[in-house]
C-alpha cells in the first residue's frame, strides 16, 4: 500500500550548503508543484574521485546513489565538488534519461570567469535551474531546442544565466504527463 | 538543428561510447556505438548514418583507415574524428582524408554542439543540392514515366501536344516499354481526365466475350446472358478507351469498332436501339501492323482509323541512358515499399544491368529490382544479388522476317508440348487466347 504523494527528494552532500538545498526544494514545489523532501546529507563520494582528472566522475555516483534506497521517487543530490563525465570537461549536472537519481554541483556555479564571486541569491538560482534541468531528463525530457525553456542545454554560466527557470509550453506538457505515467505506475504498488 | 541525426560512435573503450550515448539520447538524436572499425563497417552496411564519430587511436583497424573506406564507400556519411592530446598530426591527417571536424577529448560540451550544428549545416547544403537535383529530375520525367534518351524525350514533348488533340492514337513497342503508362498520361493531361481511362487487353479476351465487353448485351441476348450489361464503350463515356494488343482481335471485331469510331454509336448485342458514345481511343500493339495488312490478317481501313497519331517506344536496350535512372527510381520505389534503407547500387551491378537485354523491358527490369529488393540484406545491391537474371537471348536475325521466326517458335514449341496449347501457352508466357489466335493468324497446323 503506497500512501505517499509523488515525492522528490533533496539530498545535500559533502560540504553542500543545507541552506541550498532548502532553495532548491523551495524552486521545485514552486516552479513543478510538487512536494520535496529535504533527506539526510551524504558524505563526499571520494569513491568518484578521478586522480588524473582531479574530478569526480559524475557516472559513478550515479550508478552509486542509484542503488541506495531513499524513499522518495526521484532525488536530486546536490554537491559541491567539479564533476566531470569522460567525454567532457566538465559538467554542471547529469542525470540519465528516466533515470531515478540526478546529480547537481555548484562548484563551477558559485565563480565567475574572471573570478569575481556572484551574489549568493544568484548561485541558489542557478544551483535550481541545474537541478530543475536535470530533474527534467529524469522524467525523460530531452534537450529542448527552444532558448527560452529550462530544457535547453546551457554549456556555460553565460548561457545558463540567459535559460529561464520554466520550461516551455511543449516540455511542460511532456512533463504533466511523464508525471502522470510515473505517479500511475506508483500508486499501483 | 531541428533535424535529428541519425549518430555511430566508434571507439573501442566502452565508457566513451556509454558517455557519448547518454548524451545524444537527451538530445534526442538516434545512436548506435561500435567498438571496432570492423563492426562499424558491418553496421554502415545495414543502415545508413549520418553522423560517426570516431576515435582515432583503435586496435585492429585505426581511426584514420576506417576513416578512408568509409569516405570511399559512403561519401555522404559526415566523419567527426575523436583525439587525445598529442595526435595534433593525426588529425589535420583526418581533416585532409575528408574529416568534417575533430574534438579533442575530452571537449566542453559546447564545442560537441558547436560540431554537430557545423555537420547539421553541411547535411542541409547536400540536402539543398540533392533538391536542385531533384529539380533537374523534373526534366527527365514525365508523370511517373522516367526517362533521359532522345527517344523518351520525345515522347515527353509529345504528350501534351497528343492530349490537347482528340485524334486517335497508336502506340507501338515490345511488351513492357510502358505503352499503357504513356496511355494514361495522355489521358490525364487531356480534357477527357475527369472521365474514365478504361484499358482492355484484346490479347487475354476470346473474341466471343471481347465483343460483349465492348458493347455490352440485352438479358438473353446469349446464351448466359442473365442479366443485362453495359458494355465498355458505354462506360467508358466521355473518357479514353485503351485498348492493348489490338492486332490480336479477329477482322470482324475490327469492322465493328471501325463504325463505332465512324458513327460514335453503338448497338448492344441483342439491343435494337443505338446509343450514343463518346470517348478517345488510344490503341497499342506490340506487333508490326503493315506486316499483318499484306497477309490480310489486319484491315487496312481500320488501321488507318486508329493510327492517326503513331508513338514508337523502343525497346530498353535501344535507349541504355535510360537504365541508370529507371534503376534509381525503383530502387527507391521498393526500398520504400519494403521498408529497407538501400541506397546504393554498386558499380558492377550497374554494368550487369546496363548490358542485359531486357527482353521483357521496363517490366522486366522492375521485377528484377523488386526481386533482389526484397531479397538482399544489405543497403547495397550488388552483382551477387541479380544473380537470377538470364543470360540474353541472341536478337533475331534482321534478314529472317519476324513473323516467320514466331511462327517457326510457336511450331517448335508446341510440338514438344504435343500442340496442348495450355502448356505450350504456359511454356510461352503468352495466355492461352492469344496463343490460340497466334495458332489461327500463323496458319500452324498439327502436321503428320
Ligand atoms: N518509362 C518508365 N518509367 C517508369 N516505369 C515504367 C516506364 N515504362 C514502363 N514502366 C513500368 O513498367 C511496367 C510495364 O509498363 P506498361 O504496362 O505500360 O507496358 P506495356 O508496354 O503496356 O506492356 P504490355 O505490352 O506487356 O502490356 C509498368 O509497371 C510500368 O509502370
Ligand atoms: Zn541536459
Ligand atoms: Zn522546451
Amino acid at each position: 500500500m503506497a500512501t505517499k504523494k509523488f515525492m522528490i527528494g533533496v539530498v545535500p552532500v559533502g560540504d553542500t550548503p543545507v541552506f541550498v538545498a532548502k532553495a532548491t526544494a523551495a524552486h521545485i514545489s514552486g516552479y513543478l508543484n510538487l512536494p520535496t523532501e529535504i533527506l539526510p546529507a551524504l558524505d563526499t563520494p571520494s569513491f568518484a574521485y578521478d586522480e588524473k582528472r582531479l574530478q569526480y566522475n559524475a557516472g559513478i555516483i550515479i550508478k552509486t546513489y542509484e542503488a541506495l534506497e531513499f524513499g522518495c521517487e526521484k532525488v536530486v543530490a546536490l554537491l559541491d565538488i567539479d564533476l566531470f563525465i569522460p567525454l567532457f570537461t566538465h559538467v554542471f549536472g547529469e542525470a540519465k534519461l528516466g533515470g531515478k537519481c540526478a546529480l547537481a554541483s555548484i562548484f563551477r556555479l558559485k565563480m565567475e570567469r574572471d573570478g569575481s564571486c556572484p551574489a549568493p541569491s544568484l548561485v541558489y538560482e542557478r544551483a535550481a535551474k541545474v537541478a530543475l534541468h536535470e530533474l527534467g531528463h529524469l522524467f525523460k525530457l530531452r534537450h529542448c531546442e527552444d532558448n527560452r525553456c529550462l530544457m535547453h542545454f546551457s554549456g556555460d554560466l553565460e548561457q545558463l544565466d540567459r535559460t529561464p527557470i520554466y520550461f516551455c509550453r511543449y516540455c511542460n506538457r511532456f512533463f504533466k504527463d511523464a508525471l502522470v505515467d510515473n505517479s500511475d505506475s506508483s500508486f499501483n504498488s | 538543428m531541428k533535424e535529428n541525426m541519425s549518430i555511430m560512435v566508434v571507439d573501442d573503450e566502452m565508457i566513451i561510447r556509454e558517455s557519448f550515448s547518454h548524451w545524444f539520447e537527451k538530445s534526442g538524436h538516434k545512436v548506435s556505438t561500435a567498438a571496432s572499425g570492423f563492426e562499424a563497417l558491418d553496421k554502415l552496411k545495414e543502415y545508413p548514418f549520418d553522423l560517426l564519430f570516431v576515435d582515432i587511436k583503435m586496435p585492429g583497424m585505426d581511426g584514420i583507415e576506417f576513416l578512408e573506406i568509409v569516405k570511399k564507400e559512403y561519401p555522404d556519411t559526415f566523419v567527426v574524428i575523436i583525439t587525445a592530446y598529442g595526435s595534433i598530426e593525426s588529425s589535420v591527417k583526418a581533416m585532409k582524408l575528408g574529416a568534417s571536424d575533430y574534438l579533442l577529448k575530452p571537449f566542453k560540451p559546447e564545442q560537441l554542439n558547436l560540431v554537430l550544428e557545423k555537420v547539421a549545416q553541411q547535411k542541409k547544403l547536400t540536402g539543398e543540392i540533392d533538391y536542385l537535383k531533384g529539380c533537374l529530375d523534373t526534366m527527365t520525367r514525365f508523370d511517373n514515366i522516367i526517362g533521359q534518351s532522345k527517344a523518351m524525350v520525345d515522347i515527353f514533348e509529345l504528350i501534351p501536344e497528343v492530349a490537347e488533340s482528340e485524334a486517335s492514337v497508336l502506340i507501338t513497342g515490345e511488351t513492357g516499354t510502358g505503352k499503357e503508362l504513356i496511355a494514361k498520361a495522355i489521358h490525364a493531361k487531356s480534357k477527357r481526365n475527369a472521365h474514365p481511362f478504361i484499358a482492355i487487353n484484346c490479347g487475354a479476351i476470346p473474341d466471343s466475350l471481347l465483343e460483349s465487353e465492348l458493347f455490352g448485351h440485352q438479358k438473353g441476348a446469349f446464351t448466359g446472358a442473365d442479366h443485362a450489361r453495359k458494355g465498355f464503350l458505354e462506360v467508358v463515356s466521355g473518357g479514353t478507351l485503351f485498348l492493348d494488343e489490338i492486332g490480336e482481335i479477329s477482322t470482324k471485331m475490327q469492322v465493328n469498332l471501325l463504325r463505332v469510331l465512324e458513327e460514335k454509336k453503338i448497338t448492344q448485342l441483342g439491343g435494337r436501339e443505338p446509343i450514343d458514345v463518346d470517348f478517345r481511343l488510344i490503341s497499342a500493339t506490340r506487333r508490326n501492323l503493315e506486316q499483318d495488312i499484306k497477309q490480310r490478317n489486319f484491315r487496312e481501313d481500320f488501321y488507318y482509323r486508329i493510327n492517326v497519331i503513331t508513338i514508337e517506344v523502343p525497346p530498353l536496350r535501344k535507349r541504355k541512358p535510360d537504365i541508370p535512372l529507371l534503376v534509381e527510381h525503383f530502387v527507391k520505389k521498393y526500398s520504400r515499399e519494403t521498408a529497407k534503407r538501400i541506397d546504393r547500387v554498386t558499380d558492377s551491378a550497374m554494368e550487369l544491368l546496363n548490358n542485359f537485354e531486357w527482353p521483357g523491358n521496363i517490366r522486366e527490369l522492375e521485377n528484377a529490382i523488386e526481386r533482389a529488393v526484397v531479397l538482399s540484406k544489405s543497403r547495397t545491391l550488388d552483382r551477387k544479388d541479380f544473380s537470377f537474371i538470364r543470360s540474353a537471348p541472341v536478337e533475331p536475325e534482321k534478314t529472317v522476317s519476324l513473323s516467320e521466326m514466331e511462327k517457326e517458335f510457336i511450331r517448335q514449341a508446341l510440338e514438344q508440348n504435343e500442340w496442348n496449347i495450355t502448356r505450350t501457352s504456359k511454356v510461352l508466357g503468352l495466355h492461352r487466347v492469344t496463343l490460340q489466335k497466334k495458332v489461327k493468324r500463323l496458319n500452324l497446323r498439327k502436321s503428320g
